[in-house]
């Protein structure tokens, strides 16, 4: 990263090129369309390109930063006048569609060793909270839903969504407090 | 946990997750903004779980374009950023740096100015002396004319004069005398400048009775000087010729030293 504050461009190919299946993946999970999902990730390198001086080490990691970047330009884009215009994909809880992104094996083991290391060590953690909880985690993270609109989408007490998801992450912090860094 | 955690670790899951409301993200920016240290913690905790669930993710590749425009873009930027000392200068900079343009132009349109006027001035003066010199060209040349409308008479007698040994020995002077029209041409050379207050005047004399022919100056001895005498009648055939310096505008007889003398 102090690389790219120094506005060295192969820097930011380095960077683009061990975050970009992960960045794109998560980008079409939120979006489920490709093109816009190319947009976003496109926007997520320019803004961290262009905003690289904002980077604070102090506040958490490179990985952790750009993640957080690219969910919420992915959920902005999601939560625009154009995407709410669209109608809303109906689903279940009970639909394991919905967790699709949680349980695929098609990472790649070659490109993502280490990813997928650690994405072991996350789907181990969420086996060990309580379905409710994980299901209501799963669709605010990969749906990019609010509490209110899973509460109005699948008929659960908002009170209940955001205990039930405050519960589940603080036990995934706990259990992930050993093996990531936190 | 007290009441103040478990609403500030609720409204952190939220906002790590980008569930939150409008309304419930602005409370958490207010909590956030006055958090312990350890809710601070569970705040950055949050975020790197949050992130770590990103893993779950299928990897997918984008297409092949999404880096090329994407390294296209971060060329733009730098070269942008190279000339940004241009683009971003902020306005009293480019008031400050307008200021001194408009200085130092104002300053050289000045000398400029100044300049085009001396040399106006230097040209305007040129043009009067050369003025001054054709008008006394012109002169020279009418008089020269008229000097030479003399020497076409075919009737003209040629009176020699020579220097007084005194006064000019290396005097020289010759008049052309058109008798008929009553006007002669004198030339003289080899006699001193006229002080301011004299001049020279030229006497005819005959039957030894001197009558003034015209008062002339010389004022340079070295080389020959011609005069126009405008009237000098007479129909003797015998007199001569004296040259006297006289007071200015001359006298009704001589009555200075006589420079040059010559028979008819």
């Amino acid at each position: 990263m102090a690389r790219i504050q120094a506005r060295d461009a192969s820097a930011l190919s380095e960077l683009y090129d061990n975050y970009n299946r992960l960045l794109f993946g998560l980008i079409l999970s939120i979006l489920k369309k490709r093109e816009e999902a190319e947009d976003t990730l496109q926007e997520v390198f320019t803004q961290i390109w262009e905003k690289a001086e904002q980077f604070d080490l102090e506040r958490g990691t490179v990985y952790t930063w750009i993640v957080s970047l690219t969910r919420n330009k992915s959920i902005d884009r999601l939560r625009s006048k154009v995407y709410k215009e669209q109608k809303k994909q109906s689903t279940s809880l009970d639909n394991e569609d919905v967790f699709y992104p949680l349980y695929s094996d098609e990472t790649d083991p070659l490109e993502q060793t280490i990813l997928t290391d650690r994405a072991k060590i996350v789907r181990d953690a969420l086996d060990k909270i309580s379905d409710k909880q994980r299901k209501v985690l799963q669709v605010a993270y990969f749906n990019g839903m609010t509490q209110s609109e899973i509460s109005e989408e699948y008929d659960i007490p908002l009170g209940t969504v955001k205990t039930r998801m405050r519960d589940g992450m603080m036990k995934l912090r706990e259990l992930l407090a050993k093996d990531i860094e936190l | 946990m007290s009441t103040d955690n478990k609403t500030f670790t609720e409204l952190c899951t939220g906002h790590v997750l980008n569930a939150l409301s409008k309304s419930e993200e602005e409370r958490f920016q207010q909590l956030l903004a006055d958090a312990s240290k350890e809710q601070l913690a569970v705040f950055q905790d949050l975020k790197a779980v949050s992130a770590e669930m990103a893993t779950l993710a299928p990897a997918e590749k984008p297409s092949l374009a999404v880096k090329e425009k994407i390294m296209k873009m971060a060329t733009d930027v730098s070269k942008q950023k190279r000339k940004a000392p241009v683009h971003q200068m902020s306005w009293y900079r480019m008031a400050v740096a307008a200021s001194f343009i408009f200085i130092f132009t104002s300053l050289g349109l000045l000398f400029y100015s100044q300049s085009l006027q001396d040399d106006m001035l230097s040209q305007s003066r040129k043009i009067a002396d050369q003025q001054v010199t054709i008008e006394v060209l012109e002169t020279e040349v009418q008089r020269k004319n008229e000097l030479l409308t003399i020497l076409e008479a075919r009737d003209v007698d040629l009176v020699m004069m020579d220097g007084m040994a005194e006064m000019s020995p290396n005097g020289y002077g010759k008049v052309v005398w058109d008798k008929q029209g009553g006007r002669a041409l004198l030339q003289v050379a080899g006699i001193p400048t006229v002080p301011t207050d004299k001049d020279y005047q030229l006497w005819f004399i005959v039957n030894g009775q001197p009558i003034s022919a015209g008062v002339f100056a010389v004022d340079d001895p070295q080389r020959d000087n011609f005069f126009k005498i405008e009237q000098l009648q007479s129909d003797a055939d015998e007199g001569a010729f004296a040259i006297t310096m006289e007071p200015k505008g001359g006298m009704p007889q001589p009555t200075g030293d006589m420079y040059l003398l010559g028979n008819m």
